[in-house]
């Protein structure tokens, strides 16, 4: 048991954090939520009818769209960008999809490669590609969440101002819907060049986000 | 096996308060025709009881009478045919011919938040009877 919790202490720590944060954030977004029902002369509603409405669910998976919009494009255009000096890049002369032997498929699979590595044809193209394909499938459904339930968000929001609801692709080419959308976008892309460009010059001994402390700046693709 | 029915008894705990919208949009609908009939018998009472506190505050504050006397001053639309009714969360707009009322979900119900209402397209709705 100490050893699986050791050898899985990342995954299991970083699982516990989100769902900790997730019901604070359940219970700050449940009482802003009732300060303006109160604003409105209308009565305070349960966290259980808070965490099942539209504004909850609009909250939430706006911000998981851009978290899974950052790693898909980070899994997927680090195959080719570069930054030299970076630990987030690879080296300078290994930028595309590198060769069989170098990816350890097909007839240069080891005995513990994953099955689909050595099988070939479309199941071992798909499975190259599984992690960036499944980041993009879940940032796109986690997009297409946001603007389901960002309408019906923005719909309540309009009523309660007396004034007409709108329709899902009315919705879309609304400032509502791209100004909650390029707000999680930019926050995601500037942590991904801060990581990218900080790492550079800047060091934290043991982690593997980071070069050996002692590393030049100048050397590329390396991890503490 | 048991995480499975948890998760099926969670399932049925998070929806067990949930109406479908048709329901809630009917039940909207009817407590703004309800309204707008009450009105034209001449039931102030009865239509008073279908306000939303902040509404009929305002009403008796601006008229200086008791609701049931004020609202039949308030020369509201004879009820007419539910043409449309849209939900979303709290809040409910019925589109009745000669009418558009607005609604909000109380621990009683639907209560009537405007009523009277006029379009003036992008802008809020124009009502002859709201709340502050």
């Amino acid at each position: 048991m100490k050893k699986y919790l050791r050898e899985n202490s990342l995954g299991l720590v970083f699982g516990l954090l989100f769902l900790i944060v997730l019901v604070f954030q359940a219970l700050a977004g449940h009482a802003d939520f009732n300060e303006r029902q109160v604003t409105e002369g209308l009565p305070a509603v349960s966290l259980a009818r808070y965490v099942t409405s539209a504004s909850f669910a609009t909250d939430v998976a706006e911000n998981w769209q851009s978290e899974y919009l950052q790693f898909f494009l980070y899994t997927f255009l680090t195959v080719w960008l570069l930054q030299k000096g970076s630990p987030e890049s690879k080296s300078l002369d290994e930028a595309g999809l590198e060769s069989d032997e170098e990816q350890k498929v097909g007839r240069y699979a080891e005995e513990d490669s994953p099955k689909w590595a050595k099988v070939g044809g479309v199941r071992q193209k798909i499975f190259s590609m599984s992690l960036g394909l499944v980041m993009g499938v879940i940032f796109l459904g986690s997009w297409a969440a946001q603007s389901i339930a960002g309408v019906a968000a923005f719909n309540e929001e309009q009523l309660s101002q007396l004034q007409d609801p709108v329709t899902w692709s009315e919705y879309v080419i609304m400032p509502d819907f791209w100004n909650r959308t390029l707000q999680n976008w930019q926050s995601e892309l500037l942590a991904v060049a801060s990581i990218a460009i900080l790492a550079i010059y800047l060091r934290q001994r043991g982690s593997p986000q980071s070069k050996p402390v002692g590393a030049p700046h100048s050397a590329t693709g390396v991890e503490g | 096996m048991k995480i499975r029915a948890v998760t099926i008894a969670a399932g049925v705990v998070l929806l067990a308060g949930c109406s479908s919208v048709p329901d809630r949009a009917e039940a909207a609908s009817g407590v703004a025709l309800g309204m707008l009939t009450a009105v034209a018998a001449g039931n102030g009472e009865s239509a008073c009881a279908t306000l939303a506190p902040e509404t009929l505050h305002e009403l008796e504050e601006s008229a200086e009478q008791p609701c049931a006397e004020a609202i039949l001053d308030e020369d509201l639309p004879q009820p007419g045919q539910v043409i449309g009714a849209d939900v979303y969360g709290q809040w409910a707009q019925v589109r009745l011919a000669g009418d558009v009322v607005f609604l909000a979900v109380f621990p009683e119900g639907w209560r009537v938040v405007a009523a009277g209402c006029r379009s003036r397209g992008e802008q809020p709705y124009d009502c002859r009877l709201e709340g502050s």
